[in-house]
């Protein structure tokens, strides 16, 4: 399948058009190579990933963009988001395996969500100096958080 | 922006939620129920028919409304949930706290029967 690729330089826009991403990359639902779920469940990541990057990144050399890149396959769908920001260390917020939340938490549920939803996630420095965050759902994933209540 | 609330009788407000509920526009949700909450209201039907986004902190906001109306056993309703709000439906588990019905007329029926 052909990969989905799009540049932002608006983040609000970004996080508009990802909501409606199954239209914007038609092939998914041509095929039926990725079932609804999957797709849903990648799109609230990557709602999430770019919100996160709304809220909390700096942007201090140049106004901010990203660039979304999605491939999948009937097993997986493997998307990564390319950012101007000047990054962080995604491991030091992860929460851990063993961390209890308070019960219904008002903030700080985004990246349980995002860590719920993928099997494997990076955020990572490039050569170029930008930043990467990349991850995979399976199709077969059956994602949930049992810590909320 | 803000939310369309619509009264169904003297102990409940449907909500509904419209396109999206998300960091952008949670306080403006949470600026709505407050309203119903001041004025004594603690049944809460809230309409996803529309949803395209559920996010974390759109959640969080449904969290704030449930802890302002449980301690005088308030109630949360979703209805006609769609299939991304679904998503974060199972992700979440929160139909445990939260019943879900596949209509507002049907979520009516329930609170008021």
């Amino acid at each position: 399948m052909d990969p989905f690729t799009k540049t932002y330089t608006d983040l609000d826009r970004a996080i508009d058009e990802v909501r409606t991403l199954s239209d914007d990359w038609p092939t998914l639902h041509q095929n039926g190579t990725i079932d609804d779920e999957t797709l849903h469940c990648a799109c609230l990541v990557l709602h999430e990933w770019i919100a996160n990057l709304h809220q909390h990144a700096r942007f201090p050399h140049d106004s901010p963009r990203v660039e979304i890149r999605l491939t999948g396959t009937a097993q997986q769908v493997d998307c990564s988001v390319l950012d101007n920001s000047d990054g962080f260390n995604l491991t030091s917020y992860l929460p851990a395996d063993d961390e209890d939340p308070e019960a219904f938490p008002e903030r700080g549920m985004g990246l349980r969500i995002i860590k719920a939803c993928t099997t494997e996630l990076s955020y990572s420095s490039t050569e170029d100096g930008l930043h990467c965050f990349e991850f995979l759902i399976p199709s077969d994933h059956d994602p949930w958080l049992n810590t909320l209540f | 922006m803000s939310f369309d609330a619509e009264t169904a009788s003297a102990e409940t407000v449907i909500i509904h939620v419209g396109e999206a509920l998300d960091f952008r526009n949670a306080d403006d949700f949470k600026a709505t129920f407050q309203e119903h909450v001041d004025d004594g209201i603690r049944q809460f039907i809230l309409n996803f028919s529309d949803t395209e986004v559920l996010d974390s902190t759109g959640l969080g906001s449904i969290f704030s409304l449930y802890r302002a109306i449980s301690p005088d056993d308030g109630k949360v309703a979703f209805a006609d949930v769609s299939e991304p709000v679904q998503v974060v439906v199972q992700l979440t588990r929160t139909y445990k706290v939260f019943r879900q019905f596949p209509s507002v007329e049907a979520a009516r029926e329930a609170f008021t029967g």
